[in-house]
């Protein structure tokens, strides 16, 4: 779909998922290196097989083309201007302020390209009082607010083990760009993209961001759940093998699942028969006006506990489907990689590398029909270090021995 | 025949949206935004979620007091239909010739019941794009699954990551996978709409909002479908930064508990934060990691002292980042974010006003503001069946006695 456009990706493991939505959507991403290479080639995983091959580094360049050039030479800038004549876009990640002294940011640049969208992606956003803030995973996660939410209750909140932040940021960064490419159909010129880590972070906090401003109280970190106006509230249950996500409550809006669990309960004898006869889509009501037992709920979330407790993930998988539940099993990363329905979708991917080995990626993150046409994932595998310079630069009018010359005197 | 169009890069796109509870209405609002045309069609016979989760205004519930609901479909306009009553499908197929987008996150399998899937209103529109968000996706053994991103994150894996190697898993907040599978659609929608207007070919697209949310897990997917091992949750560990931790810290007046979270990267910061908090300043990351415990307990008793505010200023002063754990107290006062105008006031007709959050993202040249706060229940109906369909009240009286507006 985004076949007639390209991207200039300056990107360090800050931002390098933004480029890679784009690329999986078609089009030319040109993820862009110092001659030394990335620090992100430097980001834990690394292969099993080959320990100084970053994982992390491999999972959001596939798909993209790579070429080196050393920013801090005059010659590099001028190559990499030269780059952003065909270019659309412009995807950074660097330090705030960073670019103003490669006399390479927006401000200097959009005279000279007006058409450019130029997307910054940082910690805090390009100005304001914390734009100079050291970044971090756990540091944006605190100041977004979703820290405060997770964690047990007598320990420190916890983060999640695999850093989200920067890649909460870089999936805004692509939709604020493709809003500006929008903007440039309408107005003819291009705008500067100024994505904060520490707002897209907040996306994770279901808008209880917004508790104190409108008058709530703050939900506080519970295990497996949350506490809301101190009272907690556990998500997930024991079962035989692991856990279970499981949401029971009455209400308007799930009490019918609570019904089908019932339904489940009596079945398997674990509750009477005249359980049926409750409805608590309705319970709650009933109760406030004091015609329901506030006792009976609490009493058919502790038989439902003891039901699923002797009963594998798998099984109240399918029991889950079969009888329309609020509850799925808590899969870990040995679950993901045998699972059938992400199996079924074909969901794995096997890519060759430029070196011959052949590594499985996560497929797309959306399966996409183009005027009834399915599409994929960009199947190009991730690029070694200077793998599209020929390439790229050759399409420049820059001859083999001209590129030699500037590969030895480290502009590329 | 329309609605005042809205202002900005979208103006004149228009949106028919299904979508409920926050990953599917999360991108109307983004487009929202940017000035499309986004109808909202929910029915009140079957509760939006979103509806009745907080945060509520004042604390108080109620299916028109939640700050969630109004935060994912601020800027749309409302419109109640019960798809059961075959004259709301009518109406239902009337707007799908008005729209460019139609946005749905039923259950897989139930609008095609009502002949109403991508594959019938192809027929209606070829050159319709549609968005079908599910948690699993469309097709396989296990389409069936409904419920929210909380059943999503224990699919997804994201569930199992969070928490504490010796403890059950302590989970992210909420349901993650309502996180980040809107930033997956939204991006494909408006390369949708360009490729579209371009060409005039239809789009489909079929999200397991699951398989968007595992893009942010690559990496350990990777590692283990390649012959590494299978990630698994590590409390604030982290494989290449020590220390990196939340940290207890002075607790203000009225608060019962204060943490400030500081990650060490490089050696160098090591060795400013060791000479602030009186440890041994040329270690290693590996010697570190070897006496965790030690330099946790020496950052604790110095921590203990001071508020996560002056922590973090001291140490962002040193180079060093960290970040008090921000209540939502401290994300209203936060400079940063005002500096951002990231909170936006809207007037509302029942609170007086409200508060939403801005875009994630700021266009040099093209700032927004939301142009009406979420609708109430049916609040646009009379306006979107006559303005937009041409219905006349006789009409509409007869609609409403059919029973398809409630």
């Amino acid at each position: 779909m985004l076949s007639p456009y390209r991207v200039i990706d300056l990107t360090d493991e800050r931002g390098v998922l933004a480029g890679q939505m784009l690329a999986d959507l078609g089009a030319d991403v040109i993820q862009v290196e110092p001659p030394t290479g990335s620090t992100g080639r430097g980001v834990a995983p690394f292969f099993a097989d080959r320990p100084d091959e970053s994982i992390y580094w491999a999972a959001y360049t596939r798909g993209k083309r790579g070429i080196t050039c050393n920013l801090e030479d005059s010659r590099g800038r001028e190559l990499l201007l030269q780059l952003l004549e065909s270019a659309d876009f412009l995807i950074e990640s660097s330090d705030v302020g960073r670019m103003t002294e490669l006399e390479l940011d927006y401000e200097t640049l959009r005279d000279r390209f007006p058409r450019l969208i130029y997307t910054s992606i940082s910690a805090f956003g390009q100005t304001g009082p914390k734009s100079q803030y050291v970044g971090s995973d756990l540091a944006i996660w605190a100041a977004g607010t979703p820290l405060l939410m997770s964690g047990d209750d007598d320990r420190a909140p916890v983060r999640i083990s695999q850093p989200q932040a920067w890649g909460h940021a870089s999936g805004d960064a692509a939709g604020g760009s493709m809003l500006a490419l929008h903007a440039r159909h309408q107005t003819g010129h291009g705008q500067h993209v100024d994505v904060s880590a520490q707002v897209s972070a907040a996306q994770a906090t279901l808008a209880q961001v917004l508790a104190y401003q409108l008058g709530a109280g703050d939900p506080e970190r519970y295990g497996g759940g949350v506490k809301i106006r101190g009272q907690a509230i556990r998500g997930t249950a024991d079962v035989a093998d692991g856990y279970i996500v499981l949401l029971m409550g009455p209400g308007p809006a799930v009490g019918h699942f609570a019904n089908h669990a019932v339904k489940w309960l009596v079945e398997i004898g674990a509750a009477e028969p005249e359980l049926l006869d409750e409805n608590f889509v309705t319970y709650a009501d009933r109760v406030a006006t004091g015609q329901a037992d506030p006792a009976l709920f609490p009493r058919i979330q502790d038989i439902m506990r003891e039901a699923v407790a002797t009963r594998t993930k798998q099984e109240m998988l399918d029991i889950s489907i079969e009888y329309d539940l609020l509850l799925a099993p808590v899969l870990d990363i040995v679950d993901l990689g045998d699972s059938p329905q992400l199996e079924h979708r074909g969901f794995w991917q096997e890519i060759e590398h430029a070196d011959g080995c052949r590594v499985v990626y996560p497929g797309p993150p959306l399966n996409i029909l183009v005027d009834g046409q399915q599409q994929g994932i960009c199947r190009r595998p991730p690029p070694e270090l200077g793998q599209h310079n020929a390439e790229v630069y050759g399409a420049l009018g820059i001859s083999a021995d001209e590129l030699g010359r500037l590969r030895s005197e480290g502009v590329i | 025949m329309t609605l005042p169009e809205g202002t900005g890069p979208l103006a004149g796109v228009k949106i028919l949206d299904l979508s409920w509870i926050v990953a599917g209405p999360t991108v109307g609002r983004a487009m929202a935004d940017y000035g499309a045309t986004v109808i909202r069609v929910e029915s009140p016979a079957r509760i939006d979620t979103a509806r009745v989760v907080g945060p509520f205004h004042g604390d108080e519930p109620g299916v028109e007091n939640s700050g969630l609901y109004g935060n994912v479909n601020a800027g749309k306009w409302g419109l109640t239909l019960d798809l059961r009553v075959p004259e709301a499908q009518e109406i239902f197929r009337r707007l799908v010739i008005w729209a460019d987008i139609v946005c749905e996150s039923f259950t897989a399998g139930v609008l095609a019941r009502w002949q109403l899937d991508y594959s019938h209103l192809r027929e209606l529109k070829p050159e319709l794009i549609m968005l079908s968000s599910t948690l699993l996706g469309q097709n396989g053994p296990y389409n069936q699954v409904s419920g929210f991103g909380s059943q999503g994150a224990g699919m997804a894996g994201i569930q199992d990551l969070a928490g504490w190697p010796d403890r059950a898993p302590a989970g992210p907040f909420g349901p993650y996978t309502d996180y980040p599978a809107p930033r997956f659609a939204l991006t494909a929608l408006l390369a949708a709409l360009d490729h579209r207007n371009r060409t005039g070919e239809g789009v489909f697209i079929d999200q397991a909002q699951a398989e968007g949310s595992m893009q942010l897990l690559a990496p350990a997917l990777i590692d283990y479908k390649n012959g590494g091992p299978a990630l698994q949750r590590r409390g604030n560990d982290d494989p290449q930064m020590c220390p990196h931790g939340v940290y207890p810290c002075l607790v203000p007046e009225g608060r019962t508990e204060a943490w400030v979270a500081i990650a060490v990267a490089t050696d160098d910061q090591w060795a400013t934060l060791a000479e602030v908090i009186g440890a041994e300043q040329s270690m290693s990351v590996e010697q570190r990691r070897e006496h965790q415990k030690e330099i946790d307990a020496a950052i604790t008793s110095w921590a203990a002292g001071m508020s996560g505010a002056d922590i973090e200023e001291t140490l962002q002063r040193a180079g060093i980042s960290a970040h008090r754990l921000a209540t939502t107290e401290d994300a209203a006062n936060d400079p940063q974010l005002a500096h951002r105008n990231h909170f936006r006031r809207l007037p509302h007709s029942l609170h007086g006003e409200t508060v939403v959050e801005g875009p994630r993202y700021i266009l040099s040249d093209t700032p927004i503001q939301p142009a009406r706060p979420a609708p109430q229940y049916g609040e646009h109906n009379l306006q979107i069946l006559k303005e937009v369909l041409g219905l006349s009240d006789s009409d509409i009286g007869e609609l409403a006695a059919s029973g398809a507006l409630s």
